[in-house]
């Protein structure tokens, strides 16, 4: 009798529990729904309030309000229009080309960079990317000026193989105080005709810069630097200046690395947003893969400013859409020779007015790119 | 014999309640006021039923500096709660302890761009928490240390 008690007593407690746990889940149901709380809260007393941590310190935020969101994933696409390359013959004994002017072609290619958080913590930030970029040069003349009857080594080269650029990088935030950073960039890329078969590791181009600076408010950071940078086609070293802000409506702003890219931004809403500005894009492309059996020391030093309009704008959550489209101005397209890899370093012509084994201009058409962005908390 | 049964049935449930228990108060350290690594915001944290949930407090910021009104979740995406004041805002949803320091299952919103993230916490000493804001899966993601605040007693 008693036992049938105690399994009364049980059956009498499981069901106590049920209805606990049932009505708990109702109650959190009912607390998820609503987005703010409704109960008067006298929000004051968390005016005044220190760390529990003695010894914790406060550290300034890499980004300021109202930036473009950081791309993690970024894929696309990128045209340039018809233009003409005008390609100067080799000089000295490489003169047996011809050279080549009044060619007409178009640059395309498929563009991917991913940029992946490994430590974000208050006190310091670390990402590491990777990034590939190809562009395949398609000539559009007919007869006897057709892409089969090209005498000129380099544009044989440029038709058949076009140029790609792959590469690793890093970027690390190290916050001194509440207000003041240091901001470094590294990378090293791979950039050349090669194909499937990759050129040995000691074409690598190695790229830093690094920055001090402050952030003064939550919606302007600025800081100055100095830069190792091909992106003017050749070796530079070269003073950065490093500037964003967002005004108090939050509908302008700018962004800003002089001098390789400076935008104004105007956001229509967070997910909207349209940029105006240019970036400088360049680096130096070793002309490896045996054309005409020539040597593997020559190297493309190719540099050029887009100017241009942006959007970019949420798809679904985080998933990002950019558009842009503007003007290709070419800035450098001519040819060293890196005797044994041996780097020129002209200082803008201060340290050497060495000569280009090859001086080469091309016209400035219109050009667009697309890309499919998977952007970061 | 049926003392024993009483005592050994006893002792079974009182272990599981004491673990639930110990499960609850080690959970229970989540409940407080903490500020994001940015000092752009307070948030206090508090239980509802079994779940936390984290509310903003306090803004550095706490006004519109164009409407002059105190600023509202302007960014959210849906129209109908663009009007709500953030001050009071849930941004942290349905997180459950989930043993070993950290809470799971939960979201963060994000008023700065009107996105919800997945998100983990864990606690790496009583006064620090590893938020983590994530999409999908846990690579992708931002990490954000929060420090407890004192309130100081008016």
């Amino acid at each position: 009798m008693k036992l049938l008690k105690l399994h009364k007593q049980a059956a009498l407690a499981a069901c106590f529990a049920f209805a606990l746990t049932t009505s708990v889940k109702a109650q959190t149901d009912t607390a998820t729904s609503p987005e703010t709380t409704t109960e008067d809260e006298d929000f004051s007393m968390y005016d005044e309030v220190g760390f529990a941590d003695k010894g914790a310190k406060r550290y300034c935020s890499p980004k300021i309000e109202g930036l473009s969101p950081a791309k993690l994933i970024s894929i696309g696409f990128d045209f340039q229009g018809p233009y003409q390359l005008n390609l100067d013959t080799f000089n000295n004994n490489m003169n047996e080309g011809f050279p080549e002017n009044g060619k007409t072609a178009t640059t395309s290619g498929a563009r991917f960079a991913c940029n992946i958080p490994v430590i974000s913590k208050t006190s310091l930030v670390w990402q590491m990317g990777a990034n590939y970029w190809e562009s395949g040069y398609n000539g559009m003349d007919k007869g006897p000026l057709a892409v089969g009857y090209v005498e000129n080594p380099m544009l044989k080269s440029l038709y058949a193989n076009g140029l790609r650029t792959m590469g690793i990088n890093t970027t690390v935030f190290k916050p001194l105080n509440d207000k003041k950073f240091l901001l470094f960039q590294g990378s090293a890329d791979m950039s050349g005709d090669y194909n499937w078969n990759l050129m040995p590791a000691k074409y690598m181009k190695y790229s830093a810069a690094l920055i001090y600076g402050k952030r003064p408010s939550e919606r302007k950071q600025w800081g100055v630097g100095l830069a190792r940078t091909y992106r003017a086609g050749e070796l530079n070293y070269i003073p950065i200046i490093f500037f964003n802000h967002t005004d108090a409506a939050n509908k302008w702003g700018s962004e800003v690395l002089f001098p390789a890219r400076a935008h104004v931004r105007r956001t229509i809403n967070s997910r909207n947003m349209l940029f105006a500005g240019y970036e400088l894009e360049g680096q130096s492309y070793r002309l490896y893969r045996d054309v005409d059996h020539r040597d593997k020391d020559l190297e493309i030093r190719r540099a050029e400013i887009r100017l241009r309009a942006v959007y970019e704008f949420s798809l679904k959550d985080f998933i990002w859409m950019s558009v842009q489209a503007g003007y290709r101005i070419n800035y450098r397209y001519d040819v060293d020779r890196l005797t044994n890899g041996k780097e020129i370093y002209r200082a803008f012509g201060l340290l050497s007015d060495e000569p280009y084994v090859m001086t080469n201009t091309l016209t400035n058409p219109f050009y667009f790119n697309v890309s499919l962005n998977l952007v970061s908390p | 014999m049926k003392k024993i049964l009483f005592i050994a049935f006893a002792a079974f449930f009182g272990t599981i309640l004491s673990s639930f228990v110990n499960q609850d108060a080690a959970g229970d350290r989540l409940i407080g006021v903490w500020e994001p690594s940015n000092g752009r915001a307070r948030v206090k944290v508090e239980k509802i039923g079994a779940k936390y949930y984290g509310k903003i407090v306090w803004l550095k910021e706490a006004v519109d500096p164009v409407t002059k009104q105190p600023k509202t979740d302007k960014n959210n995406p849906d129209p109908n709660l663009q009007n709500v004041p953030l001050k009071g805002y849930r941004m942290l949803k349905d997180f459950v302890y989930a043993g070993k320091d950290e809470w799971t299952e939960g979201t963060i919103y994000d008023p700065l761009n009107g996105s919800t993230y997945s998100c983990t916490i864990k606690m790496t000493d009583k006064n620090s928490l590893e938020i983590r804001g994530y999409i999908g899966v846990s690579a992708l993601g931002r990490t954000d240390i929060w420090k407890r605040l004192e309130v100081k007693k008016k």
